[in-house]
């Protein structure tokens, strides 16, 4: 799985980064990404993967003790600068001449 | 209760299964993530939704990530996704290979078959007698000579725009001609109400932008649609008094924004509301949707 790779934009890649560029810092889950983009799951988690392997994201686990906040941990994502760049650009040739 | 537990194990259930199924080095973080994002749902149904999602999700990963990709790996049909779980089988083999044994073994079978007699014997299970019944055509009745049900027509409910009368300014009343009987006096008898004068409300003019020109690009492209209501004050040269606003959202920032930015443009557009006739100073809202064509 390489680095910085193209990845085929669709429509829910779309509906997926730019619930990430509302707040680019913004570390995900996939269960706010999924309302944030209204995509079914079976379309979100293989995305999320794509992303992640092109490196457009990347990912931890939450930082808590489930034992804790009596909840498992959840995985988060988070736009990666060179994901970032490429995304605001995608976006950004949407934009040119009309009100975006 | 009991059936609300049932769907949520069952689903819990599901998700474990298609963990099972994901390529191994991906099996315990997509079982772990999903049983959270699981838990974070609140309803049975949404959590059975989410189980068969990932079910879903779980096919399409090991298609990208579980088994090498072709040069021309498309959207992969069913039969490819069996050959890929062959291959997972039988690495050693390739899946052109895979593809002629497969092909072989039907064409083995078939010729089996018929050596043993037993494709006879399944053609001979098959019943040779065929009943076929003729029914007499119905011909359709003409209806019966009843004079027609009178259906009063429907009438849609077309609302006009809201109008804030209260920010409308009228021109002052004439004084309306008063009958005058024999004595000067107002005849009671043919005394007549003058009526209200009629007020009509303004909306977008002639050589008003288009629409179109205003939908956002990216709105478009994620297929966004929707409608925003702007409220604008417009004087009696059909041009903006002041900065339009937003009355409703569409529920999209970007729609809102491509209304507003619309509404704005059309200043010097607006046909002015008008009272008895007469150009007045008004302020109504009026609803701008974006649609794909």
């Amino acid at each position: 799985m390489g680095k910085d790779k193209d990845v085929r934009m669709s429509l829910q890649t779309l509906r997926v980064l730019e619930a990430f560029l509302e707040n680019p810092t913004e570390e995900l889950a996939g269960t706010d990404v999924q309302k944030r983009g209204q995509l079914a799951s079976g379309t979100l988690y293989p995305i999320l993967l794509r992303l992640e392997a092109a490196g457009w994201f990347v990912s931890r686990w939450e930082g808590v003790d489930p034992a804790h906040v009596g909840r498992p941990r959840r995985r988060l994502y988070r736009l990666t600068s060179s994901g970032l760049a490429r995304a605001s650009e995608i976006f950004g040739s949407f934009g040119r001449g009309v009100i975006a | 209760m009991t059936t609300r537990n049932d769907l949520t194990d069952l689903a819990h259930r599901l998700i474990l299964r298609a963990a099972r199924q994901a390529p191994a080095p991906l099996a315990a973080r997509l079982q772990e993530e999903w049983l959270a994002d699981l838990q974070s749902r609140s309803g049975a149904l949404a959590r059975l939704r989410l189980a068969l999602g990932c079910c879903w999700a779980t096919a399409v990963i090991t298609r990208d990530f579980g088994v090498p990709r072709l040069a021309t790996s498309g959207a992969v049909s069913g039969h490819r996704a069996h050959l890929a779980d062959l291959q997972q089988m039988l690495p050693q083999l390739s899946r052109r290979t895979l593809t002629f044994i497969l092909i072989g073994a039907v064409h083995v079978l078939l010729i089996y078959s018929f050596a043993t007699g037993l494709a006879q014997q399944v053609a001979a299970s098959i019943p040779q007698v065929i009943h076929a019944s003729f029914s007499e055509e119905r011909r359709p009745q003409p209806p019966p000579a009843v004079a027609p049900e009178f259906k009063p027509r429907k009438i849609y409910d077309l609302a006009p725009p809201v109008v804030d009368t209260q920010k409308i300014e009228f021109p002052p009343e004439a004084p309306a001609a008063k009958p005058k009987g024999g004595d000067g006096t107002a005849d009671p008898e043919t005394q007549v109400a003058a009526p209200p004068p009629q007020r009509l409300v303004g909306g977008p003019g002639k050589d008003f932008p288009r629409t179109d020109d205003y939908y956002p690009a990216l709105s478009r492209r994620l297929e966004e649609t929707g409608a925003a209501t702007v409220q604008v004050c417009v004087d009696t040269q059909g041009r903006l008094s002041a900065d339009p606003t937003l009355a409703r959202t569409s529920g999209s920032r970007r729609i809102d924004a491509g209304a507003l930015a619309l509404a704005r443009a059309g200043s010097g557009h607006y046909r002015p509301s008008t009272v008895a006739g007469q150009a007045v100073n008004s302020c109504y809202p009026y609803r701008i949707r974006f649609e794909l064509n």
